[in-house]
């Protein structure tokens, strides 16, 4: 008998911290994975660990041949704006930047100039950085 | 056999997780004025419930227009995905269903004439919270113990049977417990929305102002010429250009321009031709100085108010102003009537400085909402330093109210604006104010 209501216990348990990861989920720091088109170009970033400090942004591009591209960021609510980071080729449309794009959290838009032989497109995505 | 159960109750927990967006809510319609064409309408897109779905897109008409067509072109800027139809500016338009097949953010291309405007927008849908999903959860997984739990008994084991019990007081429990506390839970945000910080970790308020630059193409335009007024906008904390205006009262941007005397009006909304830039184009009967204000509002913060002038030159085209107060141009608000004689009322009859005064129009019947009121008064000061902009406050009957503090002694020009079936109505007046002291 004693046995049963621990596994009654047990089950509660279980049940409660079902409840709690669904509910804690939509607040974790999830990876970014954002896709955007242009006129030119589609570009998709990938950011594995996004928090405010040294980032590293993979960016794919899947539609243009893009020769270059080139990282900044800015958090329009408070007017920050970030230095250029240029993304390095790692194979034809893969480039990847390293460097200090969020300085703080809060939602930033990042832009990607690409530059090709189909010319210059400027791109943006929006995202929320939190510690 | 409470092992299996147990297991039951958790995958079916965890099964249920993907099938959260049974429920979906339709999203809020996005009403957007465009002067486009010569014409003044009034773009709205209706909310979807569901992606892939239906997004129903209409055209106002607030002047009589002869089926203005007006292109549309949605595209969603994650995928590049275009879908295109055609409108009909009308009073009462008939809906134009395009198919968007994700949420997030898109674009509206609006096209009449030879004009363009590029409008960015979200298609958000409502997805179901995790509340909603724990009651139903709960409520679920009572069930499934309450018939284990019968059939249990109906074997004779009571020792299980209470158990069960147990369980499904359990989910019961959950369900309750959730539906009591959900409403201090913050609901999830929709489908498509923009990212955006939890409310208790927002600090700031408000965002940088805006550096605003009015200049018209060609610079000096000639009497009775068309020429086009650009608005460019530039954040003036990150130099980049402003693309986060807020549909304020139902445009991305208002814009009057006056002549220096008052006698040429038009309240037009420009078009957004690029992140930045906002245009509309215009034309003016008689040379002189002319004023534009413009009033905007960036997402997150208050409205900003711009001024400019600029000069028309070349002589006076005469059939431009035949006697009307107001002009009566193809482009913006069309002119009052010619003999339209009603004049409004003010109380008091003398108004005085920093002090309220009521300003009573009577109107026909059937007036019409624009720009989400039913009235609009446009004040400026002689001297153009001075700009309003005030908003019906809902008075019994046919006839518009206003309440305005005119906050120094001098002499105003100003407009009510409303619209009726089939035109918008502008009727100018002046007002002079006196000081506190000279009553």
């Amino acid at each position: 008998m004693i046995k049963r209501w621990h596994a009654v216990a047990a089950a509660a348990l279980v049940i409660a911290a079902v409840a709690l990861y669904v509910v804690s989920r939509s607040t974790a720091a999830e990876p970014v994975n954002l896709t955007t088109t242009g006129s030119r170009y589609t570009a998709t970033v990938l950011i594995a660990d996004p928090a405010p400090g040294q980032v590293t942004v993979e960016i794919k591009v899947s539609k243009g041949d893009a020769d270059t591209v080139a990282l900044s960021a800015v958090m329009a609510e408070m007017g920050h704006s970030t230095p250029e980071i240029s993304a390095t080729m790692r194979e034809p449309g893969r480039f990847v930047a390293v460097g200090e794009l969020f300085p703080m959290s809060g939602v930033w838009e990042l832009s990607i100039r690409l530059d090709g032989p189909a010319g210059e497109e400027q791109l943006a995505v929006k995202t929320l950085i939190t510690e | 056999m409470i092992r299996v159960l147990c297991l039951a109750a958790v995958l079916v927990l965890a099964l249920a997780a993907p099938a959260a967006a049974h429920t979906v809510t339709a999203g809020t319609d996005l009403r957007i004025a465009q002067t486009i064409a010569g014409a003044e309408v009034t773009v709205v897109v209706k909310g979807t419930t569901r992606v892939p779905g239906p997004l129903r897109i209409g055209v106002i008409a607030y002047q009589p227009v002869s089926g203005l067509p007006i292109g549309l072109e949605v595209r969603s800027v994650e995928d590049g995905r275009t879908v295109t139809g055609t409108a009909q500016a009308a009073a009462n338009p008939q809906y134009t269903q395009l198919q968007v097949e994700r949420t997030g953010p898109h674009e509206l291309k609006l096209s009449a004439g030879n004009e363009t405007a590029v409008i960015p927008f979200r298609v958000l849908v409502e997805r179901d919270s995790a509340g909603a999903f724990l009651i139903y959860g709960g409520l679920f997984v009572a069930a499934v113990l309450l018939v284990g739990g019968l059939l249990t008994g109906a074997t004779a084991r009571p020792g299980r049977a209470m158990a069960l019990a147990a369980g499904a007081a359990a989910g019961v429990t959950v369900a309750a417990m959730v539906i009591v506390f959900e409403s201090q839970v913050p609901a999830p945000p929709p489908d498509g929305a923009a990212p955006a910080p939890a409310p208790t970790t927002s600090t700031a308020e408000g965002r940088p102002y805006v550096q605003a630059r009015m200049e018209t193409v060609p610079a000096q335009p000639e009497a009775g010429e068309e020429f086009t007024l650009r608005v460019d906008l530039v954040d003036g904390s990150t130099g980049r250009p402003v693309d986060d205006l807020t549909a304020h009262h139902e445009a991305l941007a208002h814009v009057v321009v006056t002549s220096e005397d008052g006698r040429y009006f038009r309240h037009v909304h420009p078009l957004r031709t690029a992140p930045g830039h906002l245009e509309v184009r215009l034309s003016a009967g008689r040379p002189g100085r002319y004023l534009a204000h413009a009033e905007l509002e960036r997402e997150n913060s208050g409205g900003q108010l711009v001024a400019a002038d600029f000069t028309v030159g070349g002589p006076a085209k005469a059939s431009a102003e035949s006697g009307t107060v107001t002009e009566s141009g193809k482009t913006g608000a069309p002119a009052t009537q010619a003999g339209t004689t009603v004049t409004p009322r003010l109380q008091p009859a003398v108004p005085i400085a920093g002090r309220p005064t009521t300003i009573d129009l009577d109107t026909p019947a059937g007036v019409r909402t624009w720009l989400g009121m039913t009235g609009h008064l446009l004040i400026r000061g002689q001297d153009g330093r001075f700009f309003g902009h005030v908003h019906e406050m809902g008075a019994p009957g046919s006839r518009v109210r206003f309440t305005f503090s005119f906050p120094e002694p001098g002499r105003y020009l100003a407009w009510v604006q409303y619209a009726t079936a089939d035109r918008i109505v502008t009727v100018p007046f002046t007002v002079n104010v006196t000081a506190p002291e000279a009553k």
